[in-house]
């Protein structure tokens, strides 16, 4: 892994000083301010050089500055698979020309995140195919997240104005002289977990041409964190992944604990593990369960689910709500675990297997659910880092990325477990990746009991947690503390930062921008489906329209994280 | 329905609010305006209740966990989830409504078939919930009608399972909006014969 | 950076005996009917709460409908500080506040003259319960509430005031846990003694 110095020497010899491509000094990643003209060649070297190889976009979004002279700056996060370095690109554009070339050309991962700035923004992108918006809806005026847009207003969509791809509209006639017709399938649909439509062109039975429209959930979770304090903001994670919501909110701790150089307690930490992996386990049965029950298996749905239950009653009796947890705080967790908690996740390390061994005697070998899914939604490894994906549905497809083991946090360099990985890249390699990782996941719960020892549960640090509830009802100091905390929020100091683990999905996120407030300046969320979904309907075409529930759900698509 | 000459004309009490719309009599005792075989018909439609879950978020997770072996609707009637409009007769909205989805939500409510019921499942669907954004429907009752509110950020099985027991009684009881506006016409066309 | 500590998940090819699909079809059933045989002898087994005249008995923690707590004679325990509604992040608290004319004390100097709660708005999120700093609102075990309109959800003082001795109260998420109960109910429901088990 090349160091900062080396990199920049890479980038040097192909931009000397002047050709638009300063290095700002600090910050948590290198980050080089570019001009826009200088950002599709910079993006290219950056690309093909063997000694940088960022073949994974991972994030492009936007920032107002209303103050500044170049109002936006369009911000890029890229990594390299081979070498594991990280950088940041800031582009800079004025109010009055927001055009940013397009690099969609070199990334195609750029398509929808592209769309999303152009939606929020106003920035448009030159060159990209498709540039309308995403989120919103088409009556939508207006940018959205600009600082002068008030958060509360709505325009009102009605029935005629909804979107319709333009292909759509015309008849088209294929070889044999019959018209070729248009489905639309979603956005309420059984098998579309969620708010996800999809119109395809069908020849017969088979797909000819796709288009997917996103937007159904948007929630506006980024402007509702721009009006709220900090930890305001973490019922708001709960509700992004909602099929794994502790996973969200740690994420989001955990990079606002690095902007603030605040620690959370050894305690903290192993609670936090034991639960991340436990919501992965949950999101995996939600995902295995509906994928199964999309094709037509039902039973084991229905046997999954009960562990599913169980987990619940654990979480429960931990801080009080089933799904939507708040389990975290900045500095910790808001509770400490009732005093049974390891005998219960004992219990549920032997429940567990036995569930997924029923499931498995059911399916894993089974001809229908291998001649339904093998070979169905192929993707090459290529073309999947192309895509901008992660996680799980990568690692079907033989590249071995995983946040955990790449860049650890929360002490996951210590615990032994592996990663699985396939490499036919289809739905039935998906299958087996997630119950290999549900596996994996349940023997790293088993290590982290090991590990929890009685201590504190929050920092100590009175300008980022509450004081604890004796010393509030009995000192000043205390109560001070708190009040401060409660009326004005948590300070974090200025600076912007880019924090990310490997929720249930992928690389899960989190662009903060802080302007040294209460409320953050921006919070990005880079959430996992959002690349993944953007291949769906390349890798949709060839196939039948039963196929596309198959895939679907294969991909894990959670409408609160894709529209946020 | 009583001969309109023997029986004073009937005022009708207005439809809003939780007292049904229900006929007075001059002497001040109320008669609901049903008949037995709609009685008969309300204990069968109350207890087959075919659900139709628009489910967007995260409520829809716990609805998929109210419909698993550990709540069962099934032993409701509930079992058979349809998401076909025409085949289904409880609409639970569960979850978000954005502005980019009511005009689906609408379009699906009148594809439904009368009788209809709603219930709006959690706080995003009933008020909005936190979300008081650029986007979301600050309550599905700015579009269509709702006859059971159900709280909880999202609501546990148990809850939901509460509101739909709520529902059956209002439905014996005559209390859903399609019972009542059943009832207000047929008061208005008893006012007008009479 | 791509790791190397990998397992790999390959598709197996299918044997004849699994191509035929007979001894599959048998493998399921066995499965199936194991559930099934141990659900109809050994009711133990069944998984289903037969919701209302069965109920699970929630977490001690469980985050439900807001109580008001009072002092001994009765009235608020709050003073109107306000932090509950700047803590919650869907606003769904109001508060007035009114000066106490006769307080015993500087501490007690306000009170609340008006209360309300949207129980259609709240989260429940437990910000309130962590921000009260006079353990004035406690969260209960109560989660079962359907309304039948939007006005009926949103509660005022009288109905959030706490009714009957501190000890009777069905209380869920608050500050303090005292004796913490020795036992997470997993979802194994309790089948009741003869007849219907008595609401909670």
């Amino acid at each position: 892994m090349a160091n900062r110095e080396e990199r920049l020497a890479a980038i040097r010899r192909a931009f000397p000083e002047g050709s638009g491509v300063v290095e700002l000094a600090g910050g948590d990643m290198q980050t080089l301010r570019v001009d826009r003209q200088a950002l599709p060649a910079l993006a290219r070297h950056l690309k093909d050089d063997p000694a940088l190889d960022f073949k994974l976009l991972l994030d492009v979004c936007g920032v107002d500055y209303p103050g500044r002279e170049e109002r936006f700056e369009v911000v890029y996060h890229l990594t390299s698979l081979e070498h594991g370095h990280r950088v940041r690109l800031k582009v800079p554009v004025r109010e009055e020309d927001p055009v940013v070339p397009s690099v969609y050309g070199v990334w195609r991962a750029a398509d929808w995140f592209e769309r999303e700035a152009f939606d929020m923004f106003g920035i448009r992108f030159e060159g990209h195919p498709n540039l309308k918006r995403i989120l919103c809806h088409p009556a939508f005026q207006g940018h959205a997240l600009r600082k002068d847009y008030d958060p509360g207003q709505r325009w009102l969509l009605r029935e005629g104005e909804q979107e319709e791809p333009a292909w759509a509209k015309e008849a088209q006639e294929d070889e044999d002289h019959f018209e070729t017709q248009v489905l639309n399938l979603g956005p309420s649909h059984p098998a579309t977990h969620g708010t996800l439509r999809t119109v395809v062109r069908l020849n017969g039975e088979v797909i000819t041409k796709a288009e997917t429209e996103i937007g159904y959930l948007h929630r506006c979770f980024e402007k509702m964190a721009e009006t709220h304090t900090w930890n305001q903001v973490i019922p708001y994670t709960d509700r992004l992944n909602y099929c794994s919501a502790m996973m969200n909110g740690v994420g989001y701790a955990l990079a606002v604990e690095k902007m603030l150089g605040v620690e959370a307690p050894p305690r903290a930490q192993v609670i936090r593990l034991i639960l991340s992996e436990l919501s992965r386990v949950m999101d995996h049965i939600v995902d295995v369960g509906a994928n199964l029950n999309d094709v037509g298996a039902m039973t084991p749905f229905l046997y999954m689910y009960q562990g599913r239950e169980e987990l619940y009653s654990v979480l429960e009796a931990c801080c009080g709500s089933r799904l939507t947890m708040s389990y975290v705080r900045i500095g910790g967790l808001s509770n400490d675990t009732p005093p049974d908690f390891e005998d219960s996740v004992r219990y549920l390390l032997k429940r567990i297997p036995k569930l997924i061994g029923d499931m498995e005697t059911l399916i894993t070998e089974n001809r229908i659910f291998r001649g339904r899914t093998e070979g169905v939604g192929a993707i090459s490894a290529e073309s999947a880092v192309d895509w901008g994906w992660t996680g799980p549905c990568l690692r079907a497809t033989g590249v071995a990325y995983d946040v955990r083991k790449a860049h650890p946090y929360l002490g996951y360099e210590t615990y032994d477990f592996k990663v699985p990985v396939a490499h036919a890249g289809d739905t039935y390699a998906r299958y087996l990746v997630r119950v290999e990782e549900m596996k994996q996941s349940l023997r790293i719960v088993e290590q982290a009991l090991e590990r929890l020892q009685p201590g504190p549960i929050i920092t100590d640090n009175h300008n980022v947690a509450l004081p604890p509830k004796e010393d509030v009802y009995t000192e000043m100091e205390s109560l001070i503390w708190h009040f401060k905390l409660i009326m004005e929020g948590m300070k974090v100091p200025v600076g912007e930062s880019y924090g990310y683990t490997e929720a249930a999905n992928g690389e899960l996120g989190y662009y903060i921008v802080s302007d040294g407030g209460g409320h953050p300046y921006r919070i990005k969320v880079r959430p996992p489906c959002f690349a993944i979904f953007q291949a769906f309907p390349h890798i949709l075409e060839g196939h039948m329209v039963a196929d596309t529930v198959a895939i679907m759900s294969s991909l894990n698509i959670i409408a609160g994280e894709l529209d946020r | 329905m009583g001969n309109p000459e023997v029986r004073p004309p009937l005022p009708v009490v207005g439809g809003t609010g939780t007292a049904g719309a229900v006929a007075k009599q001059p002497d001040g005792s109320q008669v609901f305006l049903t008949t037995k075989l709609e009685k008969l018909l309300d204990a069968a439609r109350k207890n087959s209740l075919w659900p139709l879950p628009f489910g967007t978020a995260c409520c829809a997770i716990e609805f998929m966990s109210f419909m698993m072996s550990h709540y069962d609707i099934s032993r409701f009637g509930a079992e058979v989830v349809r998401f076909s409009p025409r085949q289904s007769d409880l609409l639970i909205v569960a979850g978000t409504v954005t502005d980019k989805m009511a005009p689906v939500m609408v379009r699906i409510y009148e594809q439904m078939a009368e009788p209809k019921y709603v219930i709006s499942m959690g706080v995003c669907a009933c008020t909005g919930g936190f979300y008081r954004a650029y986007h979301v429907v600050q309550g599905i009752d700015e579009f269509i009608p709702v006859d059971v509110y159900v709280p909880g950020c999202p609501p546990t099985p148990e809850a939901l399972l509460q509101g739909v027991v709520k529902l059956q009684e209002m439905i014996s009881n005559g209390e859903t909006r399609y019972q009542r506006a059943l009832a207000a016409k047929r008061a208005s066309q008893a006012q007008a014969g009479g | 950076m791509i790791t190397r500590d990998v397992v790999v998940c390959e598709a197996k090819p299918l044997r004849l005996v699994q191509r035929l699909y007979l001894v599959e079809i048998a493998k399921g059933l066995a499965v199936t009917l194991r559930h099934f045989i141990a659900n109809l002898f050994a009711r133990k087994y069944t998984v289903t709460i037969e919701w209302p005249e069965v109920k699970r008995e929630y977490s001690e923690r469980l985050r439900g409908r807001h109580i008001l707590l009072t002092r001994e004679d009765g009235s608020p325990r709050c003073v109107a500080c306000y932090m509950c509604e700047e803590a919650c992040p869907a606003e769904c608290i109001h508060i007035e506040a009114e000066d106490v004319a006769s307080s015993p004390t500087v501490e007690f100097e306000k009170r609340p003259k008006v209360f309300t709660i949207d129980l259609l708005r709240c989260v429940y999120c437990g910000f309130c319960v962590d921000a009260c700093p006079k353990e004035a609102i406690v969260m209960s075990r109560v989660h079962e509430m359907a309304f039948a309109s939007r006005e009926e959800g949103v509660v005022g003082l009288d109905q959030l005031l706490q009714r009957g001795p501190f000890e009777k109260l069905d209380l869920g998420y608050r500050p303090y846990y005292g004796t913490p109960r020795s036992r997470i109910e997993l979802p194994i429901p309790v089948k009741p003694r003869g007849g219907i088990q008595e609401g909670r």
